[in-house]
């Protein structure tokens, strides 16, 4: 157990760590499950907020800056990899409708 | 105080994140992981981050959830068919689901904290701090970013451009 204290009362990390995984499951449950390629996008945007939700909680029970410089680089890799994964479905979507992830198995050897 | 203020945003977040796997329409799921973004941003603020809260706001329930937005929009409403073509899925999820918070659970429990540093806790998380650590020793990782982003950059316009031949 590590108690921080925030603004007068005590606080514990793994609270903190206990969300981001409770937060990070339900990302990948949404992965698993949904068939939309928009929501399964959307649910890796939430795996990747709980990542770093881990990382700044770390980075404050350590009085450490490199937790939050890397939650930094990792919303950059997320900014990225949304703008790519849209443009792929936008392109997608163009010629034809995709209502399940299924659908674009061609690449299956 | 503060433990309030924690609870409350860390429900909102959980309940946000139901939203964003429950609901059938992607434009609902958005706006549920926005919901999970403002929360998150408040506890961002809670650890002392507040440059990380700040760009929580402007890059992802700004920038990034307007990208998803104009993209459900540009191509409307799709309904999610209720039927996946892997037989139960919703066992096979749900045993998912138990699995993997046992096993988080059962390494929160074995966690063990180092001794913090020997930091200044009014210095961390400023505009300051966050500036110095990433023009001097971070500088080649701050720098190995920008290309990533402009790689992205031009990916995304080769990927949406007009091609000759739908003209």
């Amino acid at each position: 157990m590590s108690t921080l204290i925030i603004g007068g009362s005590q606080l514990d990390a793994s609270w903190f760590l206990l969300l981001s995984a409770i937060l990070f499951v339900l990302g990948a449950v949404g992965v698993l499950v949904r068939r939309n390629p928009l929501v399964i996008l959307i649910s890796i945007e939430l795996m990747l907020n709980a990542a770093n939700l881990t990382l700044v909680a770390f980075s404050r029970q350590l009085l450490n800056m490199e937790g939050q410089l890397f939650a930094l680089m990792s919303m950059t890799v997320a900014a990225a990899e949304a703008v790519v994964g849209l443009a792929i479905l936008v392109d997608i979507f163009r010629v034809r409708d995709v209502e399940d992830i299924d659908d674009l198995s061609e690449l299956r050897g | 105080m503060a433990i309030a203020v924690f609870f409350i945003a860390a429900a909102l977040a959980v309940l946000g994140g139901i939203g964003v796997v429950a609901f059938h329409q992607p434009i609902r799921s958005v706006l549920s992981l926005v919901v999970v973004m403002l929360a998150l941003s408040v506890i961002f603020l809670l650890l002392n981050a507040q440059f990380i809260f700040a760009a929580q706001i402007i890059v992802y329930a700004g920038a990034v959830m307007v990208l998803f937005l104009f993209v459900i929009a540009l191509l409307g409403p799709a309904r999610e068919l209720g039927r996946g073509r892997l037989r139960f899925q919703g066992w096979l999820s749900g045993l998912f689901v138990l699995v993997l918070l046992g096993l988080m659970w059962s390494l929160l429990q074995g966690v063990q904290y180092r001794q913090p540093d020997k930091g200044d806790l009014s210095f961390l998380g400023t505009v300051q701090s966050i500036a110095v650590g990433l023009f001097t020793t971070y500088l080649y990782p701050f720098e190995l970013t920008s290309i990533l982003l402009l790689t992205a950059a031009i990916g995304a316009i080769y990927l949406s451009r007009k091609r000759i031949d739908d003209l």
